[in-house]
């Protein structure tokens, strides 16, 4: 606990023990050369995540290039109609999930710890592995084009265009199995932010003082949790169909189209704020640096990024209005759609204050900056006319959304990252991109993007629908074209030249990093390998403005764990809401495991894209294994109880049960699981209440009874894996023995229960290819034996932690987040039996 | 030069009044174009080809591994032409219409259809 | 090109026209909301503005009035207007002729009832009514989600498979209206335009008249060798001609094909010259197109072939 600290003394004293500092950095020690592919650190990690995301913006801007050559003259034939398709659905697909949800991720990645005062994320090496599979995934998907293998259904996909029958080729594969995985990555990213905004701030960084970007990711992140869980469901439906025929959305056997388009645009709205608001967070970190005063309406600014993260998930609708839901029904999503304009316009507003009460200097970030304000308040008021059902109904699919979501996503997400690379390029090497170049790059950006974008609205008003290959001659639509064309030229020379700087000025030699627009928040602190020598104890919003001498006290070690306690990477979990220091974070270190098991894990979902099953299997189990050996190493009882982190505080070396940030972690990810879950029951709820009869002719329910038994079963397995919670750890023998045969007794009862239920299925002649109920009820049996086959693994993995010794008082995370798992899978068991059984009662 | 004898010899030896010559470059590429245009995916199920839902008649997945055609026609590469062109006049009372498919387009769709496996 | 009107500000009928009025106020009202933000901005920026917001209470002021007070009413107000205005849009009105319209991939089928109780009359790519009068669109899709849009009429309704969905037409004087496809369909879906030609009551039902009649029967040599041409090739496997063939679904439907505007969903009229062309080039004009080309037909035959469909109108 924290004894109360006399007013004015800071945590540590002079002078810092002998080698304290020669062993921080040796913890912290980069591998050198090659071996730089296994590093952890979030400051690597980083700096890599932040390159690949642009380098897919490159690829999909020339993408995008393509697009506007082949738009630029009527009737033009540089692209063939079929190869086009191609071109621009890699386009907005690398766009919105190669480039877009990663950058705003990486910018978390690379800047929250250091901004949270904290040395690292909490998860090193999950986050290392999420790269690794983005970055392989995403460049092996990319690839696709250069052999004109690309999906060509549009980034959004719609079946049945996408279904087998329409879309024979591979195409469509490369999509649902290669951008299916990077979701995952995406959602592991999530996790770790959430875990690393709440755990492990600074001591006195209370949720009030919270650097407002880092307000942003909390949201983004729970956010990401809620949303990508549908579009993973909605792609694992369409794999299906088209591997094995399950109809979820062909009509002519009991599917849904629509039923797609509910699922994605679930994830498909939020996804656009969770683009969005990270660079709005960024927008609040920089305005108030450069006008050089206190962010004006902090706490309106929080609650517009609650309120719109909330609000975003009732809209997903709005994608919809022309495809038949209803008029009432289509309203009150209208309304919804203008009302959330509100929690964004005070945002907006709170950066006027904040400018007019400052001064602003007018840098390479702040005209970006400015840039944002005119591009992305021009989009949202786009964005309030399309709201407007009517005018949707004329504009829907046409050139006019194209110019809405380019002036929101372009202005709302890439001027605000282009300023963020500005403002924050000296915290990466200490060097600043050339000022003077920022101009040239701002002007023909600014001057790019409106001469491409804004023409489009009239094209669309004047009759050009959206992803055609060519328009007529005569049509009018001639002018706006190549102005738009012209533009985008002008748009990449910018971003051509913007590259060269960033190049320039990215390999040259790392020096220390000042402080030069006089930031007044904690990224701006001297940092090095291991973040700052001790993490800062702050009191205020902005601690470099309101404690001057914070720098070199930070240096000198005189606030918190100025070294390594066990001689490893370390850093301090502090409470929720308050900060107040709770036990010291034993991190991992580098390690090729991630790297590995990332590298598998998109080699395994690649390979099965091309059907070479034999390869993709030893390559997931190559993953699988990298994944075991590195779970293995972590849950280890630490070598001290207790560490000093300043004088006379002593802190418990980490921490368990649901004090346990890997328990957190746990949660999340239950919730993530739950929610793909609630979009196998949605889409069952879907089909069975298009059809005439539920079950519907030619198929019937499980038997009652054996379903009933396999319940009980899955409920006395979640008994005895209680027990097995409540267990006294620490003692050897015969007591360990008894342990693991509970784990393995309640292992055995789950999987009892699954084989009964998928027999009752099986007797009741379950055929999922015969139409759509019955798809949907095999995909949610199927759901619960993926879920049993986790367990089984699961279960395994934890006896052998039990025979090995390892699980103890101080280690039991691995009993504690498998119990947890195992509670929510039955759960699911439960709803999910209920659901299937009960519905055709209600129905009738 | 070959080609045009084979092709000559077997004409006569087969002396067929439909005269196919076999040996000549046929265009699978081409035959799954044609496949599609020619709509025979309302009837039939065809991987590869789009719009072939088709549940009215033969899947014909794997075709180039059966031995027969519609049947009871020994499923070479002739044979196959001949039935694409003129389905009645092989098999007589079959529901496959008569779609005036000519001889060079029969010969491309055999070959996309040989490389069914 | 067709050279027809199809622009959403151009509206040729009450629904259209009402959107278009919409249309006008959004713009305008988005404009007026642009640069008053951007003034606001031009203000913080390099105005005196050190003492207008000395205090938080000024700041909060900006705040509040500017992100929540000002587009709270703003927006209310556009609730309402559009609200009012969406009902008065959606109101079915007198509803008399029923068309129904099947997207395929890359036509457009047509049916109407016959007025004398016969088959059904069917076309593509085509639809003509009467002015002054709301026709009812059943729309569905024979194979994947398409959308039917003509902006100079109406907003667009998505045409889904294994769904029927209503759209209400009517234009206030005759002329030609484009349609699109609005949804991405394949590989054709640009070529999918259509037109709906909107004529006088009393020439709207001789049209109609004239197309329930079979198709007529090709007077002079050339005329009847087309026939001929038509029937050896196997056209009426896929395409319908009421009175000479069968009933074909894969095609359009071609009794009375002369007599429309142009063919295949873009912009090559229905002359001799343009069936001929059509006929010989379809993988050229439309690669991927679900009908082959016929580049094997010698010059007489296509002559004939074209002269025969150019007459059946």
């Amino acid at each position: 606990m924290t004894p109360a600290k006399s007013a004015g003394a800071l945590p540590n004293s002079l002078p810092r023990p002998d080698g304290e500092l020669a062993a921080l950095e040796r913890a912290w020690q980069p591998p050198r050369g090659w071996r730089l592919l296994s590093a952890v650190n979030n400051t690597r990690i980083g700096v890599f995540y932040i390159g690949t995301s642009l380098l897919f913006f490159v690829l999909a801007g020339v993408l995008g290039l393509l697009i506007r050559a082949q738009l630029a003259l009527p009737e033009n034939h540089l692209l063939s109609p079929a190869f086009y398709n191609q071109v621009f659905t890699m386009h907005g697909t690398v766009m919105m999930f190669l480039f877009a949800v990663p950058i705003v991720e990486a910018i978390a990645v690379y800047l929250l710890p250091a901004m949270l005062g904290a040395r690292d994320l909490p998860f090193p090496r999950l986050s290392a592995y999420a790269f690794w599979a983005y970055a392989a995934g995403g460049l092996a998907f990319f690839c696709t084009i250069f052999f004109a293998a690309s999906p060509d259904g549009g980034w959004f996909m719609y079946p049945p265009l996408t279904s087998g029958e329409y879309s024979p080729g591979i195409g469509a594969d490369w999509w649902l199995l290669g951008i299916g995985f990077i979701e995952i990555s995406a959602i592991a990213g999530a996790i770790e932010l959430i875990i690393g905004i709440l755990f492990t701030r600074a001591p006195g960084m209370t949720l009030g003082r919270m650097p407002i970007f880092a307000w942003a990711m909390l949201v983004v992140a729970a956010m990401i949790v809620l949303a990508f869980p549908a579009v993973i469901a909605g792609t694992t439906l369409l794999e299906l169909e088209r591997a094995f025929g399950w109809p979820f959305f062909n009509p002519r056997l009991g599917g849904d189209p629509l039923l797609w388009q509910h699922l994605f645009w679930f994830f498909g709205h939020p996804d656009v704020y969770i683009i969005f608001l990270p660079a709005a967070g960024l927008v609040s970190m920089m305005v108030p640096t450069l006008a050089r005063t206190p962010i004006v309406g902090y706490r309106a600014i929080v609650l517009g990024l609650v309120t719109v993260g909330f609000f975003s998930f009732a809209l997903w609708a709005h994608h919809m209005f022309t495809a038949g839901l209803g008029t009432l029904a289509a309203m009150f999503v209208s309304a919804a759609s203008l009302a959330v304009a509100l929690p964004t316009a005070m945002q907006v507003f709170a950066w006027l204050a904040t400018l007019a009460r400052g001064r602003l200097r007018i840098t390479g970030a702040s005209l970006f900056l400015l840039g944002f304000f005119f591009i992305f308040v021009f989009g949202g008021l786009t964005g309030v006319m399309v709201a407007v059902l009517p005018f949707d109904w004329q504009v829907h699919d046409t050139y006019f959304i194209v110019a809405h979501l380019h002036y929101v996503l372009i202005g709302g997400m890439v001027f605000p990252v282009f300023a963020a690379l500005y403002h924050w390029m000296p915290v990466v090497n200490g060097q600043g991109l050339s000022e003077a170049w920022a101009k040239w790059i701002f002007g023909l950006m600014f001057a790019g993007f409106n001469l491409a974008f804004f023409p489009m609205h009239i094209s669309g008003l004047l009759g050009m629908p959206r992803r055609v290959h060519t328009y007529d001659a005569g049509t009018g639509l001639e002018i706006w074209n190549l102005a738009s064309s012209v533009g985008a030229a002008v748009l990449a020379a910018g971003v051509v030249l913007f590259l060269i700087d960033a190049v320039r000025t990215w390999s040259r030699r790392p020096i220390e990093h000042a402080n030069p627009w006089n930031g007044g928040t904690l990224e701006w602190l001297p940092a090095h390998d291991y973040g700052v020598r001790s993490i800062p104890q702050i009191a205020s919003r902005d601690p470099l403005w309101e404690q001057p001498s914070l720098a070199a006290e930070v240096e000198a070690g005189r606030h918190w764990l100025p070294g390594t306690v066990t001689g490893g990477r370390e850093t301090l979990v502090t409470s929720p809401r308050r900060a107040l220091p709770m036990h010291l974070l034993v991190l991992t270190g580098d390690s090729w495991l991630p790297f590995g098991a990332g590298l598998g894990t998109a080699a395994f979902f690649l390979l099965l894209t091309v059907k070479m099953m034999g390869i993709a299997t030893l390559f997931g189990v190559i993953a699988l294994a990298a994944m075991l050996r590195w779970l293995w190493q972590t849950d280890r009882p630490p070598r001290q109880a207790t560490a000093e982190v300043a004088d006379g505080v002593f802190l418990d070396v980490g921490a368990a049960g649901t004090r346990s940030h890997s328990w957190w972690a746990t949660l999340i990810l239950v919730v993530v699981d739950l929610t793909i879950f609630a979009s196998f029951v949605f889409a069952h709820l879907h089909v069975s209440m298009r059809g005439d009869s539920c079950p519907p002719v030619g198929a019937r329910l499980a038997n009652d009874e054996a379903i009933v038994v396999s319940a009980a079963l899955w409920i006395a397995s979640s008994t005895l894996v209680w027990l097995a919670s409540r267990w006294r750890l620490g003692d050897a023998g015969r007591q360990r023995v008894l342990h693991a045969l509970v784990i393995v007794g309640a292992l055995a009862l789950g999987l009892g229960a699954a084989t009964i239920e998928w027999g009752a299925h099986a007797a009741a002649g379950l055929a999922p290819a015969r139409d759509g109920w019955s798809a949907t009820v095999a995909m949610l049996v199927a759901w619960q034996l993926f879920h049993a086959v986790v367990l089984a693994l699961m279960a395994a993995f934890l006896v052998a932690r039990i025979s090995s010794g390892l699980l103890g008082p101080r280690s039991r995370a691995t009993l504690d987040n498998v119990a947890l798992f195992w509670h929510a899978s039955v759960l699911q068991v439960l709803i999910g039996c209920g659901v299937v059984q009960l519905l055709p009662r209600l129905l009738t | 030069m070959t080609t045009v004898i084979a092709a000559a010899l077997s004409a006569t030896l087969t002396g067929c009044s439909a005269a196919v010559p076999p040996a000549i470059e046929a265009n699978a590429e081409r035959g799954a174009g044609l496949l599609a245009q020619y709509q025979c995916g309302r009837c039939h199920r065809i991987p590869g080809i789009v719009a072939s839902p088709g549940t009215l008649a033969s899947n014909l997945e794997s075709f180039g591994r059966r031995s027969y055609i519609a049947g009871r026609i020994p499923n070479e590469d002739a044979a196959l032409v001949r039935w694409i062109m003129d389905p009645a006049a092989v098999a007589p009372g079959t529901l496959m219409p008569d779609l005036g498919v000519n001889a060079a387009d029969a010969r491309d769709m055999t070959a996309y259809l040989r490389r069914l496996r | 090109m067709t050279g027809n009107v199809a622009s959403v500000l151009q509206p040729a009928g009450p629904t259209s026209t009402l959107i278009a009025e919409l249309s006008w106020v959004l713009i305008a009202g988005s404009a007026v909301v642009f640069l008053i933000v951007m003034a606001v901005l031009a203000w913080a920026l390099v105005g005196n503005t050190g003492r207008a917001l000395r205090g938080p209470r000024q700041s909060m002021a900006l705040i509040v009035g500017g992100g929540v007070a000002f587009p709270a009413i703003v927006l209310s107000a556009l609730l309402v207007y559009t609200t009012i205005r969406t009902t008065a849009a959606t109101k079915p009105g007198v509803t008399g002729t029923i068309v129904n319209v099947n997207g395929h991939m890359w036509w457009w089928q047509v049916r109407y009832r016959d007025p004398a109780g016969g088959p059904d009359i069917a076309l593509a790519n085509e639809i003509h009514m009467p002015t002054n009068r709301v026709v009812t669109i059943g729309l569905t899709s024979a194979d994947v989600i398409h959308s039917f849009w003509v902006p100079a009429l109406a907003g667009k309704v998505d045409t889904v498979p294994g769904r029927v969905y209503q759209l209400h037409l009517e234009a206030t004087a005759p002329g030609v209206y484009r349609g699109e496809c609005a949804e991405f369909c394949g590989v054709q879906h640009t070529r999918m335009a259509f037109h709906v030609v909107v004529h006088e009551p009393a020439e709207y039902e001789r049209w109609l008249t004239a197309q329930s009649m079979p198709a007529p029967i090709p007077t002079g040599a050339e005329a009847s060798a087309g026939q001929a041409v038509f029937v050896r090739e196997r056209c009426a496997a896929c395409h319908t001609i009421r009175g000479l063939t069968g009933q074909a679904e894969a095609g359009p439907d071609l009794t009375h094909v002369g007599s429309r505007l142009f063919l295949a969903g873009g912009d090559t009229r229905t002359d001799a010259a343009g069936f001929a062309r059509w006929v010989a080039n379809t993988q050229h004009i439309k690669p991927g197109a679900l009908m082959p080309e016929y580049q094997r037909l010698d010059a007489a035959s296509l002559g004939a072939l074209a002269a025969f469909l150019a007459q059946l109108k």
